[in-house]
């Protein structure tokens, strides 16, 4: 209400800085989201402003259905006259606006969808037309399968687990994940022992179950977004199979995952971008989940205790729009776009979720978020996280983030 | 070999069970007023939501029972309050009961948004492994296939042995003859609106406690209820036993010879060849009425 | 146990006995009054425009059907108003909320989808849940030729082969189902989109769930875009009312109404109902083709999902099955009360309320909203027609 208030008196002209929000409003995902661009608005505004400016939020809800995305962008650009678009969650929202915001020169950040493609096949390819895209995190799908390969040689370190059951949806997101984990844990003289893309339209994990078991793996590394693990971990859990599940489980993340399954989270681990709060990645990351739970910790709706994933991606945007405003001296942003590119790659900034720069235009990910790598080469700006309590988690994965050893399940120890 | 006839046995019968229960009610409704309930799907959700809910302050035990009555007082209201003022229009009854379910999923936004809602009935494993079986099944498949044969079998003696349930038995053999011989024919209704949102309920449970409940989770029951019911004919309760084994069966056949993204393929090829060539079903016969 | 909830069913039909009086009550004493005044007004203008819808019955009538002469008026004035909506929509449009253009342009799009349900399920009575599947493999065909073909390929060559395409699906799926008695004919056209959404979600070489981006809209201009849509919508709905108060049309509702006798007569039903279904598939791939141009990407959930079918479904309830016209007006005030109207609710409350909608209108107006108004608009002046 207090947004829709608001968008009619700042809507229009170049006389205020319009931010619109676009994100799934029934997913805690999209509601951690709106609060920390909220957040990020407020610190700002009394912190003197985008280039002294005050600024304004939209948060349009997209209801994870592109035409739905795309009428709210249209909403956004030609009535509200936004200066910066920032959000979106599923790939197929994000790439039903590209065109529309690449049209009108709006500049767009993305902050939940980690897809490739978004980024090789529009600024990768045609740049002039795309420019105004940028990825803010997570990193994409092919430097993640690098990071979760590099994982699951730690795992091996530590457990002297090298059989490993590859699962994942059977939904396109997951092919860059089939077409390179099998090369990466080769390289990495893991053997993969078992392996299948399981129907998202509903599975019957029992079968599942089995077959893993009988494959004698050491553990599951599984890539779910559309499926919810849920019952994979209730029968994990119960049967005390001998084998950790492991990867990157996106219902997982929910802050209150655990307790809603009674516990049968705890021992699996996700890969997500904030490590949910956990950890301090930067010296920014633990004042910002405080300032987050003191204002939410009452709220009605989850999330309460730390933003997921996308909520420390867009709290970052913000801030990164910020710097870029700031020296390019000027909020009008659509009649200035290639300054305004210019100054976002130059832009150098600790967010909460890490350190952020982007790609330049002749890479091979134009304007995506450049992934952290320490002097060995190893990707460190994608932790993993471990449930170890109904509400703890502890970040196991990569060094320089652990709070704490990865723990083989109770009935493995 | 042996041991993964016996594990697809095992699995088979414990997820055909569900199915079963999953049907039931769908069809005793077709059989009897000749009404397709779309909004069946909606009713086992709302099973597994109540259930979820319930069971977070109580027992199981006692949420059990509490959500099978919220539910079958759910599919009896929809009864009085929607479906007995547009049932003699078949068309419209179907719309309307879609209707309804779509409806039902906003609902369920709203109130508990998109993330799924875990619950527990009971906790546990066995180990069959030493037994030569690869699996390990969850306490609370057993008691789905407990309370799948005790609905089961309830509704055989309710329906055969007292004068109420042949009165249900009556109206989906002829409406008209059971008028003559003196059938409230809507109070029979109402009975079975009744009757079969108790089992729809109990799936629900069965469901929501085995993968959780989402608010898109009526999709799959319905469109299996659907298929069961064409493949053991319509308004045959025991057509609809043998079906659900069927399908299950085929589903568990497919996971473990072809591949997990596969599951379901082939129950739907099933379905369009008795369509095809049996629309009468196994045990039916053929959709007419008067 | 059974019985004491049979006792509180009693007390609730009672309940809802005396609510159903209420409305009888509230019908007598309010709205035929105030019916009554709108006839007494709208009497003279009925019969001050006669002679243009006279001349209109005599030359044009037998083809599209007879009207009285405010009925006559008030399709003149919808029509002129779509036709000057790039002109007026901007004005309004604040009003309401804003982008009162797309809404429209996106509504014309989904009257040509309801339009297209209705000339089958409609008519027919054969009720498809799986329409999705039609457009789908339109806008499917239209961005795999635009992928795997050639990028620059002209709409007209990407639009016929989709539009073909279309009725091959459509065919496929009629050929062996419309022998089939109704539900289960629904079943399998549920069982159909079910399947398609799964091909295209599982499959990267169909675009997974983000779908293809490549296909361009046809403009980003609103009020062109609208004017792209619009045109195509009004030709399609000319064509299908042409063909619905044909001999055709008469076949079909006798279909719906008895089927038995239809055989009788010595025609073949399915025939019919063949005929019927190709005449659906034509416009929905036209249709498909629009929604490509108006979002630029195919993908399962704007293109293929069963709730799309659904939605289509719903809007024919709400302007009235088996009158093409009313599923026009259906679309428009469906799409301006969800993105306009109750612009301000969240989606699924939005949602809500647009589904109790379509309840209301199946439980208390059988025949649609603008059926309804049609039939009355036509009666002003008594049963003089």
């Amino acid at each position: 209400m207090a947004t829709t208030f608001a968008g009619c008196l700042g809507g229009g002209g170049s006389d205020g800085l319009t931010i619109g929000h676009l994100a799934p409003m029934s997913n805690p995902l999209g509601i951690g989201s709106k609060r920390t661009v909220d957040m990020a608005v407020e610190e700002l505004n009394d912190d003197g402003g985008f280039n002294g400016e005050q600024a304004t939020v939209i948060t349009k809800d997209t209801r994870t259905d592109p035409s739905e995305a795309q009428s709210v962008t249209e909403e956004l650009i030609q009535q509200e006259d936004v200066d910066l678009l920032i959000g979106t969650f599923n790939s197929e929202t994000t790439q039903s606006i590209l065109d529309l915001t690449a049209e009108f020169d709006v500049p767009f950040m993305i902050t939940g969808s980690a897809a490739p493609s978004l980024v090789t096949d529009y600024a990768g390819s045609d740049y002039d037309t795309y420019k105004n895209v940028f990825r803010i995190g997570p990193i994409n799908s092919d430097f993640q399968a690098e990071s979760i390969a590099d994982y699951c040689a730690y795992l091996n370190d530590q457990h002297d687990w090298d059989r490993v059951a590859f699962l994942r949806d059977q939904a396109e997101w997951t092919e860059p994940f089939g077409e390179q984990i099998p090369g990466l844990l080769s390289e990495r003289d893991l053997e993969i022992v078992y392996q299948d893309a399981l129907s998202i339209e509903g599975t019957d994990f029992g079968p599942v179950m089995s077959d893993v078991n009988e494959s004698d793996a050491d553990f599951v590394l599984r890539f779910f977004a559309h499926i919810d693990g849920g019952d994979m971990l209730t029968r994990w859990h119960e049967g005390q199979y001998d084998f950790g599940i492991e990867g990157v489980h996106v219902s997982g993340m929910l802050p209150s995952y655990n307790e809603l399954y009674d516990g049968a989270a705890t021992y699996e681990t996700t890969a997500q971008s904030g490590a949910a709060g956990v950890t301090s990645i930067t010296e920014r990351t633990q004042p910002f989940v405080e300032a987050y739970s003191s204002r939410y910790q009452d709220a009605d709706e989850a999330p309460i205790r730390a933003p997921m994933y996308m909520g420390f991606n867009t709290y970052d945007g913000i801030h990164v729009f910020k710097e870029a405003i700031d020296s390019l001296e000027t909020t009008d942003t659509r009649n200035n776009l290639d300054d305004f590119v210019g100054e976002m790659l130059d832009v150098d900034v600790t967010g909460v979720a890490g350190q952020l720069r982007f790609y330049g235009p002749d890479s091979d990910y134009p304007h995506d978020v450049r992934e952290e790598r320490r002097a060995d080469g190893t990707i460190t700006n994608y932790p993993v996280t471990q449930w170890v309590g109904p509400e703890e988690s502890e970040c196991v994965y990569p060094d320089e983030h652990r709070t704490a050893d990865h723990q083989l399940p109770s009935w493995m120890q | 070999m042996l041991g993964d006839i016996a594990t697809l046995v095992l699995q088979g019968t414990m997820i055909s069970a569900v199915y079963a229960l999953i049907a039931i009610g769908f069809t005793m409704i077709f059989g009897v007023g000749g009404t397709l309930n779309l909004a069946h799907g909606a009713l086992i959700m709302s099973g597994a939501y109540v259930f979820g809910v319930l069971a977070q302050g109580a027992h199981p035990a006692v949420a059990f029972p509490i959500t099978i009555l919220v539910v079958a007082l759910l599919s009896w209201g929809l009864y009085q309050i929607l479906v007995r003022w547009v049932e003699e229009n078949v068309v419209i009854t179907f719309l309307a009961t879609v209707i309804v379910a779509v409806a039902a999923t906003e609902v369920i936004l709203i109130r508990f948004g998109s993330s799924p809602l875990g619950m527990t009935l009971v906790s546990g494993a066995v180990n069959l492994e030493p037994y030569g079986i690869n699996a390990r099944p969850r306490i609370v498949q057993f008691v789905g296939f407990v309370i799948s044969w005790v609905a089961i079998g309830l509704l055989w003696y309710y329906i055969t042995k007292t004068d109420d349930g042949r009165s249900i038995l009556a109206a989906s053999m002829s409406e008209r003859g059971a008028q003559l011989t003196g059938v409230d024919l809507h109070s029979v209704r109402s009975k079975t609106w009744l009757i079969a949102g108790a089992l729809a309920g109990a799936a629900g449970i069965i469901l929501g406690s085995t993968g959780g409940a989402t608010p898109l989770m009526w999709l799959n029951p319905l469109a299996l209820a659907f298929m069961i019911v064409v493949i053991g004919g319509i308004g045959s309760i025991k057509g609809s036993v043998v079906a659900a084994y069927v399908i299950g069966f085929l589903e568990q056949f497919t996971v473990t010879f072809v591949g997990h993204g596969f599951r379901g393929i082939l129950s739907l090829v099933v379905l369009v060849v008795f369509l095809l060539f049996m629309p009468q079903g196994l045990y039916g016969r053929e959709f007419a009425h008067d | 146990m059974i019985s004491t909830i049979l006792l509180l069913g009693t007390v609730c039909s009672t309940v809802t006995g005396r609510l159903g009086r209420v409305a009888g009550t509230l019908r007598r004493q309010v709205l035929w009054p105030v019916g009554r005044t709108l006839e007494r007004l709208l009497a003279p203008i009925d019969r001050v425009l006669d002679p243009v819808a006279d001349g209109y019955n005599r030359s044009l009538g037998p083809y599209f059907g007879e009207m009285s002469g405010l009925q006559f008026g008030v399709i003149a004035v919808s029509v002129a108003g779509l036709l000057t909506a790039g002109y007026w929509a901007p004005m309004v449009g604040p009003l309401l909320g804003g982008g009162l253009l797309r809404t429209l342009a996106l509504a014309s799009i989904w009257a040509i989808f309801a339009m297209s349900w209705d000339i089958q399920s409609g008519y027919t009575g054969y009720i498809s849940f799986g329409h999705s599947a039609l457009s789908g493999a339109a806008g499917y065909t239209t961005a795999l030729l635009i992928v795997h073909v050639d990028p620059t390929l002209s709409i007209w060559v990407t639009g016929s082969v989709s539009v073909l395409a279309a009725l091959v699906v459509g065919l496929l799926i009629a050929l062996p189902t419309l022998r089939l008695e109704g539900p289960y004919f629904s079943l399998i056209t549920f069982v159909a989109v079910l399947l398609f959404y799964r091909l295209t979600t599982a499959f990267s070489s169909l675009g997974g769930i983000p779908g293809f981006g490549q296909p361009d809209v046809f403009t980003w201009d609103p009020m062109l875009r609208y004017y792209y849509m619009a045109i195509p919508m009004l030709l399609i709905a000319l064509a299908l009312t042409f063909m619905a108060r044909s001999n055709l049309g008469m076949i079909l509702i006798a279909i719906r109404e008895n089927e038995p006798a239809v055989s009788a007569a010595g025609l073949n039903p399915t025939k019919f109902k063949l005929w019927s279904f190709m005449l659906s598939s034509v416009p929905m791939g036209i249709g498909g083709v629009l929604l490509v141009g108006f979002t630029g990407n195919v993908d399962p959930s704007t293109f293929v999902v069963v709730d799309n079918s659904i939605e289509m479904i719903a809007i024919a309830v709400i302007g009235g099955m088996s009158s093409i016209l009313g599923p026009l007006g259906g679309a428009f005030l469906f799409e301006v009360l969800n993105h306009q109207v109750l612009h301000g609710y969240s989606t699924p409350v939005r949602y809500l309320f647009l589904w109790l909608i379509v309840l209301f209108v199946l439980v208390f107006a059988r025949d649609g909203l603008f059926r309804a108004i049609w039939h009355r608009l036509g009666a002003v002046r008594g049963e003089s027609e």
